[in-house]
């Protein structure tokens, strides 16, 4: 949609009221920082603030001044990407809880997912390896928690065809690979795979193209390999 | 809720707190921005007296129970404190953003609890990003546009008060306030469109619908 049909909708957004699929793309416009979009939903945001403004006082404990202050000496020290995920990778996490199909109890389970992600993105000690600048037209970043897990977010995924997955490897510096779990990109070509649990022994990520369900080997060369900065 | 009232048309008390938050901030909020960012031991202190009733306020009013307001606005606090860096402290509206955060985490709790899952959570994430609080007008939590903003909902017909309550406090979509007041779901987004339009022109906003 363009930002014209979508202009209607900023405050509906601004208010976290609004439905799909305007909902989607105006995220979608915000994740790839479209310039009239921002603009749009940060003077709604504006109007939604100022209500914030008007509502009626109400007197918190004392206590909890206290409160406050305490958890923020406890608070660690912020991590490279706790202090705010890249407005992109936020939004196409945002994206993936369509793409996922969210309805009854696999709500529950795939909401979970997405909070997997979030915190391996977040845990310091993680790995966060961008690829793409010699591998294109595919690129993206993988973070790699030594003890939550991976995600992978891609774009620009070649086309398979029907029978085919993408299947994720975690490659040891020495010996085979191990593989880390089959994924399906969009109709856009994007991708967002979380492998949650720990990762040893691994010295790179590596995605192939392999047969529906997955193999225990690749039986395809790798067109995504991202060696980590540090080995696991 | 009475229709109207939720808001604080007829008391005074958002205008007075307010007032006090304005004398006693004895700084302006790109300093108090810089102080936190800076990690200055007394930053947080500094900035709760200055925000910390009035995201109280907000939160209460959503989740209708002091407890869980208690651990929602010291979840506000410490996503402020983890994510202040990333705020652009000499263009960005301090207040704004921490409401904005605050009614975030409220509204997240009662969809959660009332099983309106969080499909929304990381959408609401993308919308408290400091990025859209630039170069946002940083007195709009003054008193002058608290009492336009309360002003401006009482002129709001019914219809549109309800609509705009149902959506600020319970954070329902459009659809949901459809089946609720048994209206189409057109009119619905109309009266929404039109209580906010009418809502930004009383604050004199750009008009963007």
């Amino acid at each position: 949609m363009t930002c014209e049909e979508l202009r209607p909708d900023y405050p509906s957004y601004a208010l976290g009221i609004l439905g799909d699929p305007e909902r989607t793309e105006i995220s979608e416009h915000l994740g790839r920082q479209c310039e009239t979009c921002v603009a749009g939903v940060a003077s709604a945001l504006a109007t939604v603030s100022a209500m914030s403004g008007a509502v009626k006082i109400a007197e918190p404990p004392k206590s909890l001044r206290r409160r406050v202050l305490a958890s923020v000496e406890r608070e660690p020290r912020p991590s490279r990407f706790g202090v705010f995920l890249p407005w992109a990778i936020t939004a196409m996490l945002s994206l993936a809880m369509l793409t996922i199909g969210i309805t009854g109890r696999r709500q529950i389970g795939d909401t979970e997912k997405l909070r997997q992600a979030l915190s391996i993105l977040n845990d310091p000690a993680a790995n966060d390896v961008s690829f793409g600048e010699t591998q294109k037209p595919s690129r993206g970043r993988v973070f790699v928690s030594p003890g939550q897990g991976v995600v992978f977010i891609g774009a620009n995924l070649p086309r398979i065809d029907s029978g085919k997955t993408f299947e994720l490897w975690l490659l040891p510096a020495k010996g085979n690979p191990v593989p880390a779990g089959v994924f399906q990109s969009q109709s856009d070509a994007t991708a967002v795979f979380v492998r949650p649990g720990a990762v040893t022994n691994t010295a790179a990520i590596a995605v192939t193209v392999e047969p529906e369900g997955g193999s225990a080997q690749p039986t395809t060369t790798p067109f995504i390999v991202a060696k980590l900065q540090r080995q696991l | 809720m009475a229709i109207g009232m939720a808001f604080g048309i007829t008391v005074p008390g958002i205008l007075l707190a307010l007032e006090a938050s304005e004398r006693n901030s004895g700084q302006n909020d790109e300093e108090l921005a810089r102080r936190l960012q800076r990690r200055e031991p007394r930053a947080m202190a500094d900035f709760y007296d200055r925000f910390g009733r009035l995201a109280y306020s907000v939160i209460v009013a959503i989740v209708r129970d002091s407890a869980t307001a208690e651990d929602l606005v010291q979840e506000t606090f410490l996503r402020v404190w983890n994510r202040v860096h990333a705020f652009e402290a000499g263009r960005g509206a301090l207040g704004p953003w921490v409401l904005t955060i605050a009614r975030n985490r409220a509204i997240d709790h009662i969809r959660s609890r009332s099983a309106r899952m969080d499909r929304n959570v990381y959408e609401l994430d993308v919308r408290e990003h400091p990025s859209l609080f630039v170069d946002m007008e940083r007195d709009l939590l003054n008193t002058d546009h608290a009492r336009v903003i309360a002003t401006a909902i009482a002129k709001l017909n019914t219809n549109q008060q309800k609509v705009i309550e149902l959506a600020y406090y319970e954070g329902l979509s459009q659809t949901e306030m459809a089946e609720r007041m048994g209206e189409p779901l057109g009119t619905v987004k109309t009266w929404v469109r039109t209580a906010l339009k009418n809502l930004r022109e009383a604050l004199g906003q750009e008009v963007t619908a």
